[in-house]
């Protein structure tokens, strides 16, 4: 039995972040990229009304609901700014490893500030990425105590957030049999941040270096047991890049109705530029990969939801869905023309912010490989 | 038997009562046109009704000022099942909107609401109106007679006195405590002075772009002073408390169709659209060029009204 | 206090209107609650936030898509509602008529309800029920305090504004800036869920026969000139004026 239908509940939900997107966020979207602005302001807003990491389980004070939704939500934010977007899906990150890997009393001791305050998760460095399992973040076991040194970046809502989900080596193993995934609650003696200026896009999202100087906490913030770190970190991957799938659907969905809208009113030749083929045929290709991405996203999100093995899914969702983004946000500026390229159009902000989506939660290179390994087990 | 409930100030007639005298006239098939105004000034509104062949019944008792729509719905319900009237007529102002559905109710009438355009068969009433924010023409019919009908403002041709005025006389209609349900304890008249909205054949409205209400005195009262017009403003300039409601024009404020209706640094909602998009000539100025008002606009300056609205003056004080 | 909200479905503001023949074609369009009864469910809401014990539920008589709209309702904060289902077309008297028997059934002490219908372009629905229902009513209110069952309220007049007092029960219809309506939260959403969503029938209330009908829908079409002057403002201020003195001939 195939249906394609939403609950009214997700419905709702779906029309509510639409709301929200487009009287709070695409009205300001340009003002906090032209000024790196986090905002504040409008997490919380966000937050309020309960947009926040609402996959916690409701014994922790959530709202226990699924991707599905959180993909339905994801495409309205990305749509609207694919910065504020990432901060609320980057929090996410944190709660999933939690809600993979935590023990009871870890859930109940975590997650509850995180219905209401960010996440950051670390697994990335300044020289590895890709090959996370070269990180060298270093925990140490001293007595009852995990002691962390080492330097995280690129980390979405460093410096912003309730806690860090740090993934590390130990000196037990090497390579990701050595990793651990430890929980630093945000003000932990030794925690501190850099944050990054001068990024290409998504500028309201505050990314930073996060640096931890044997930063000590008790060795029931461990995340699973030694050696576990490398695995919870993937299967939190392969959850969390159904959403940023979402928010590159968002985006493609951008640039096609701002492109219809300003094709309708340009003229050239004696007509709107909408009758003309050449445009129709790009905007015909930006709603093929658009309509296509979102339903594998959502498919993506239904296997997860139904406890079904996802990763490949939700590897063909990110890669896929960010591709044909970054290309209908070219195509959107491309349709523009000269406007295209200016900074009062809201269309190259579109391809600056999604260029990003290509690159982080596994860049779309490591999706290929996830793809391309899976066929051939 | 058709009756009119004509709408008068300071003992005149408001010009709406020779538009609800050109309805009757179209539904003269009905019966005769009779008239009831009520409240100090009655007696010699009604002896000016009388001249366009009208039996004017007038009922001077102060306790019809000001309006209430409990107390109007009665009178009003009252002479009409008195002279067994088949249509009952009235202005589509925010009183007539308010105490004709009243009636209707009362009376077990339909009700065409808001109309353009009226015509009988003899048996029934059939109507043009606007829906959708303004944006269709419909046409309605009640199911058979009575009728209630409030006619909007502005829209239907002037009735000329006729040859043989008709009978003036005073009515009895007291007033049951009963139906003095509401208290007014305060009212607020805004006066912004100047030519009245709803008459006005021109209109200059600011929009939220006029930056503040130093704004409006700046250039938008000067430009309608200068043409002789009326000023309106946007609901989003209401909200801001920079002008009164009673300026409001849109959906939710005054629907006006003057000859030239002018849109300083006004988007152009769909709501405020609603209520001006009958307007002759439309003129917008505005420096976003992809401003909604645009597609309305027989002429459009794309241009900062601090800027354009001075040189407009400087031209317009040479003529 | 029982608080009774009236609401409807209307297309989004934005939405074009088409007609198919000749009548309006609804097919895609994107409904929404009518902006001005949002105004009514939010002022239950405070009512009861203020300190009211307030019971609230919401009345809407109309087709399936309807339930949208009931919804948000009840995740804004009404307690349960009524839908009373239909696909007929039925004039705002006749609205008025069949929720004035749903009124009387489930007992209210106060309905709020939009000033005026964005699709029917009506604001007789509040005054047509309040006859029905044979209790005053006030329109255009701004400005709402209510204490037991005095009621103080601001509303607009064609003049401006009148500060009036009565008594519960009452119809007042809404304005815009009687309120800033919420969003509704995504846990409330999720506890709507369990909320008394009940349906109805107009036959349940002796609907009467509809005393008007709609005939014929044309979209109003007002074929504009669309000039447009660019320039520095000094010649784009003479051309307009130009132009509607000698083209236009208006001034």
């Amino acid at each position: 039995m195939l249906n394609f239908d939403l609950t009214p509940e997700q419905k709702e939900i779906h029309r509510l972040a639409r709301q929200f997107t487009a009287e709070q966020i695409i009205p300001r979207a340009a003002e906090w990229d032209r000024t790196e602005t986090f905002p504040k302001d409008m997490v919380k807003a966000a937050a309020d009304i309960g947009l926040l990491n609402i996959g916690i389980p409701e014994d922790c004070g959530g709202l226990g609901l699924g991707v599905i939704e959180e993909v339905l939500i994801g495409e309205e934010l990305g749509y609207g700014c694919m910065g504020f977007d990432t901060i609320i899906l980057a929090s996410d990150l944190a709660v999933t490893p939690i809600k993979i890997a935590g023990t009871p009393e870890q859930k109940q001791r975590f997650l509850p500030p995180l219905v209401t305050g960010l996440g950051a998760f670390c697994l990335s460095e300044a020289d590895n990425g890709s090959d996370a399992a070269a990180m060298k973040t270093k925990a140490e076991f001293v007595g009852d105590e995990i002691v962390v040194t080492g330097t995280k970046m690129w980390i979405t809502n460093g410096g912003v957030c309730e806690i860090y989900v740090v993934l590390c080596r130990t000196d037990e193993a090497s390579g990701a049999k050595g990793t651990v995934c430890v929980v630093i609650p945000a003000g932990t003696p030794g925690v501190s941040h850099n944050k990054l200026h001068g990024k290409m896009g998504q500028r309201c999202s505050y990314t930073a270096e996060v640096i931890f100087e044997n930063v000590r906490v008790p060795r029931a913030n461990m995340l699973g047991g030694v050696g576990d770190g490398f695995k919870i970190a993937m299967r939190t991957l392969d959850r969390t890049r159904i959403t940023v799938a979402a928010g590159s659907v968002g985006v493609a969905r951008r640039a096609i109705d701002e492109s219809v809208k300003y094709a309708k009113t340009r003229h050239a030749f004696g007509k709107p530029i909408s009758e003309l083929q050449a445009i129709q045929f790009k905007l015909a290709d930006m709603k093929m990969g658009h309509d296509t991405s979102r339903l594998q996203t959502l498919y993506a999100a239904w296997l997860v939801d139904t406890n079904q093995p996802h990763a490949q899914a939700s590897a063909i969702a990110k890669c896929r869905a960010s591709d044909v983004a970054f290309a209908a946000a070219a195509e959107a500026i491309q349709i523009h023309g000269g406007y295209g390229y200016m900074n009062d159009f809201p269309v190259e902000k579109l391809l600056r912010d999604v260029k990003l989506n290509m690159i982080y939660e596994g860049t779309n290179e490591i999706q290929r490989v996830v793809v391309g390994r899976s066929l051939f087990r | 038997m058709i009756l009119l409930v004509p709408e008068h100030v300071a003992g005149k007639l408001r010009p709406s009562a020779r538009e609800l005298v050109a309805a009757a006239r179209t539904l003269s098939a009905l019966g005769e046109c009779q008239a009831l105004l009520l409240g100090p000034g009655a007696s010699a509104a009604a002896v000016e009704l009388a001249a366009f062949g009208v039996t004017a019944h007038h009922c001077e008792d102060a306790g019809y000022e000001p309006f209430k729509a409990d107390v109007w719905t009665s009178a009003v319900a009252a002479a009409a099942t008195q002279i067994g009237a088949k249509a009952v007529i009235v202005p589509a102002t925010r009183g007539g909107l308010s105490y004709g559905p009243r009636v209707a109710v009362r009376l077990n009438a339909g009700l065409l609401e808001d109309v353009i355009e009226v015509e009988t068969d003899g048996t029934t009433v059939g109507a043009k109106r606007f829906s959708y924010l303004s944006r269709v023409t419909e046409s309605v019919r009640s199911a058979g007679l009575p009728v209630v009908i409030s006619v909007k403002v502005n829209v239907l041709a002037p009735a000329e006195p006729s040859g043989t005025p008709g009978s003036v006389s005073a009515i009895v209609l007291p007033i049951d405590p009963a139906t003095q349900r509401i208290e007014i304890v305060s009212q607020s008249k805004a006066s912004t002075g100047g030519v009245a909205l709803d008459e006005a054949t021109i209109v200059v409205t600011g929009g939220r772009g006029v930056g503040s209400p130093e704004g409006f005195t700046r250039l938008v009262e000067p430009l309608a002073g200068c043409l002789n017009a009326a000023v309106g403003a946007t609901r989003a300039v209401v909200d801001a408390g920079w002008r009164p409601y009673s300026d409001q024009v849109g959906q939710t404020g005054k629907s006006v169709a003057p000859n030239v209706y002018v849109a300083l640094a006004v988007s152009g909602a769909v709501q405020h659209l609603s209520g001006m998009n009958r307007s002759k000539v439309i003129v917008a100025i505005n420096k976003d060029k992809d401003a909604p008002i645009f597609k309305v606009a027989d002429y459009g300056i794309v241009g900062d009204v601090n800027e354009v609205v001075p040189e407009l003056l400087k031209v317009l004080g040479k003529q | 206090m029982k608080i009774c909200t009236v609401l409807k479905q209307v297309p989004d503001a934005e939405a074009s209107i088409r007609t198919a023949g000749d009548r309006v074609d609804l097919t895609g369009v994107t409904f929404v609650m009518d902006g001005m009864d949002e105004y009514g469910v939010e002022e239950a809401i405070r009512l009861r936030e203020a300190g009211h014990q307030a019971e609230i539920f919401t009345l809407a008589l109309g087709p399936k898509r309807f339930e949208e709209a009931i919804r948000t309702s009840l995740a804004l904060g009404s307690d349960r509602a009524i839908h009373i289902e239909t696909t007929d077309v039925l004039d705002v008297v006749t609205q008025a008529r069949v929720l004035a028997a749903a009124v009387r059934q489930e007992g209210a002490d106060l309905v709020l309800v939009g000033g005026k219908q964005a699709d029917w372009d009506s604001s007789a629905f509040g005054p047509a029920l309040a006859e029905a229902l044979g209790w005053p009513h006030l329109d255009w209110t701004t400005r709402l305090a209510i204490t037991g069952t005095a009621v103080e309220a601001t509303h607009d007049t064609d003049a401006g504004t009148e500060t009036v007092r009565f008594s519960l029960p009452a119809v007042i219809t809404t304005q815009q800036g009687l309120n800033e309506p919420r969003y509704p939260t995504l846990p409330n959403i999720m506890k709507a869920k369990r909320k008394e969503l009940r349906k109805a029938v107009p036959a349940d209330y002796q609907a009467p026969a509809p005393l008007t009908q709609v005939g014929g829908e044309v979209i109003q079409v007002k074929a504009r000139l669309n000039k447009l002057f660019t320039g520095e403002a000094v010649e784009t201020a003479a051309q307009l004026v130009g132009a509607l003195r000698d083209e236009a001939k208006v001034i």
